[in-house]
């Protein structure tokens, strides 16, 4: 583990981005989680990706740096604390900037790689079936499908905010996957460990990695029109009758919103095309026009 | 001529919730004399300035991050999009804010880099310096981006409320409206040569005075206090053995437009803003 930036703190104690290298030469990959100090799957999902690495001979070079935002990390909050800045709103970064563009700047620098991903969790209230999201077409479609993972989200435009990291990498011309998966300020095991799948999947594929992983199975290689949202009309409290991962048909009953007290159903949501949830309301406290899920087209 | 004066987008800026209540309290006592229309939206997000928040409680959004807003979003977007179908056809938008959470500043005006009608309207706005500047990324997602011509009015401290920077921002609107011709000059609770002439400056003659050390600043100055290269601002204090680690020092002449007021900083925190002014 190697130190590659440092920002000392007031009160002693300094902040430090880590960055675990494995291998050596060409193609090199870079890791990222924890950007938001309030998504934890990918910080886990790389900690399995390390044991595996650790015990493996590679052609190439991985670099895995698994909390971005250790302070937030420490405290619990999504963004920088102090100020609370969006450090994935402050790319490029300046290394004369303030903290959050230095950080920005300094991961930047850290992650020159050949194929670049970010992992996040979703926010606090929702779930997500892993998921790459990459644009419509491109070498990046290839890696993401090579990752294995149960959903492939190929969206217009989406180089994503060029103040974001996925979209700085692609300034820079490389390869850059953004992959999401599970809850936001919780550990789930089960999205954790199949992103840890797909990254490593992803490095077999590119020839870093000799040993094949297990194969990982797409659900749904989708894009935006075919994917339904589905919204709450009222706000009330959110029950669901599906989870993420489960197949649906039409009119199958996603889930209901009911009154907070007394438990009356307000309003009943129900799936309007045959697929596979791939985004589901975590915290049942709803207000009105709040995302409830995402059910997308599937594969057979 | 419609004038629209926004305050409260975010939770932390009870300056500018004053400042609109007091506008409308003078345009009352002359409502029969005006000639157009004054839309005063006092407190956009109530419910983060409940909390004294920045953000939109429960969903954790900056609704100035959120512009123009969805018809058919969750709250703070349809909010967004309410208000700019409620801001259109508006001849000029005024935003008032108060100032950063962590800072004290000088009242200023800012407007759009190269918009020289906003500009000229805002040297009527009681105010010590206009600031024409360049947009930044987050720009699109800000009210003020989706009404070209718009004025923001900032000063005060960070969720506070500041003797007497209230009343003059409230005497800047009122004097610009006074320009504009929707208020009579009997409206004015001032004399017309009592607001302040300020300068008009760009990007080029801001500059931000940035820690390189971790610590307490302790702040020599206070806004609008006349600079000169090696005039001290403040120093930076290690919190434990209470050692200076770092004196900073201006290096232009100029005027202090903000000073940090909130003392923790890590290295590169911005500690203070001056702007090089002729009037130095």
């Amino acid at each position: 583990m190697a130190e590659v930036f440092g920002l000392e703190a007031p009160y002693r104690g300094a902040y430090r981005l880590e960055r675990l290298s494995f291998g050596s030469g060409s193609p090199s990959v870079a890791v990222v989680s924890g950007l938001h100090g309030n998504e934890l799957n990918g910080i886990h999902s790389l900690n399995v990706v390390a044991g595996t690495l650790k015990m493996a001979r590679l052609r190439g070079t991985v670099h895995l740096l698994p909390v971005v935002n250790s302070f937030g990390l420490e405290y619990g909050t999504k963004r920088w604390p102090f100020g609370d800045r969006d450090i994935n709103q402050a790319f490029p970064g300046d290394p004369e900037g303030s903290p959050v563009q230095r950080i920005a700047h300094a991961l930047l620098a850290a992650t020159d790689a050949d194929v670049c991903v970010d992992i996040h969790s979703a926010s606090p209230v929702l779930r997500e079936l892993p998921q790459v999201r990459v644009p419509l077409s491109g070498r990046e479609v290839e890696l993401a499908r090579a990752m294995g993972l149960p959903t492939v989200w190929r969206r217009a435009g989406d180089l994503l905010e060029a103040t974001g990291l996925v979209g700085a990498w692609r300034q820079q011309g490389r390869a850059a996957l953004h992959v999401v998966g599970g809850r936001g300020a919780t550990l789930d095991l089960g999205p954790a460990r199949t992103m840890a799948s797909g990254v490593l999947r992803l490095l077999h594929h590119l020839g870093i990695l000799s040993a094949q992983p297990p194969p990982g199975r797409c659900v749904a290689d989708t894009t935006r029109d075919r994917v339904s949202y589905h919204y709450s009309g009222l706000g009330g409290f959110w029950v669901p009758e599906v989870g993420i991962g489960d197949r649906v048909a039409p009119g199958h009953l996603l889930g209901s919103v009911t009154e907070v007290i007394g438990g009356g159903r307000l309003e009943e949501v129900r799936a309007d095309r045959a697929g596979v949830v791939i985004t589901m309301r975590a915290y049942p406290v709803i207000h009105a026009r709040e995302l409830l899920a995402r059910v997308s087209d599937a594969e057979p | 001529m419609r004038v629209a004066v926004v305050a409260g987008v975010r939770g932390d800026t009870p300056e500018g919730v004053r400042v609109a209540h007091l506008v409308g309290h003078a345009l009352e006592a002359v409502h029969e004399s005006l000639s157009g229309t004054v839309d005063i939206y006092p407190c956009v997000n109530p419910l983060a300035a409940h909390r004294g928040s920045r953000h939109w409680p429960f969903f954790d959004q900056d609704l100035n991050r959120r512009f123009p807003g969805r018809g058919q979003g969750h709250a703070p977007d349809r909010v967004a999009w309410e208000l700019v179908r409620d801001l259109t056809g508006a001849d000029l938008v005024i935003e008032v804010r108060g100032a950063h959470p962590a800072f004290s500043e000088t009242a200023q005006a800012h407007v759009r880099f190269g918009d020289d009608e906003a500009a000229q309207r805002a040297l009527k706005t009681n105010v010590n310096i206009v600031w024409n500047r360049k947009p930044g990324p987050a720009a699109p997602s800000t009210l003020v981006y989706q009404f070209p011509g718009a004025i923001v009015l900032e000063g005060g401290r960070g969720n506070r409320l500041t003797e007497g920077v209230g009343v003059a921002l409230r005497d800047g609107i009122l004097n610009l409206l006074n320009h504009l011709k929707v208020v009579p000059d009997k409206g004015l609770p001032f004399h017309w040569a009592a607001v302040t002439r300020p300068e008009i400056v760009t990007d080029a003659q801001v500059f931000r005075v940035r820690s390189d050390e971790g610590g307490l600043f302790l702040p020599d100055l206070t806004p609008w206090d006349p600079v000169e290269p090696g005039t001290r601002i403040g120093q930076i204090i290690d919190p434990i053995d209470g050692r200076i680690r770092q004196e900073l020092v201006a290096k232009v002449a100029g005027r202090l437009v903000a000073v940090r007021e909130q003392p923790v900083v890590f290295p590169g925190n911005m500690v203070a803003r001056l702007v090089e002014v002729s009037g130095g």
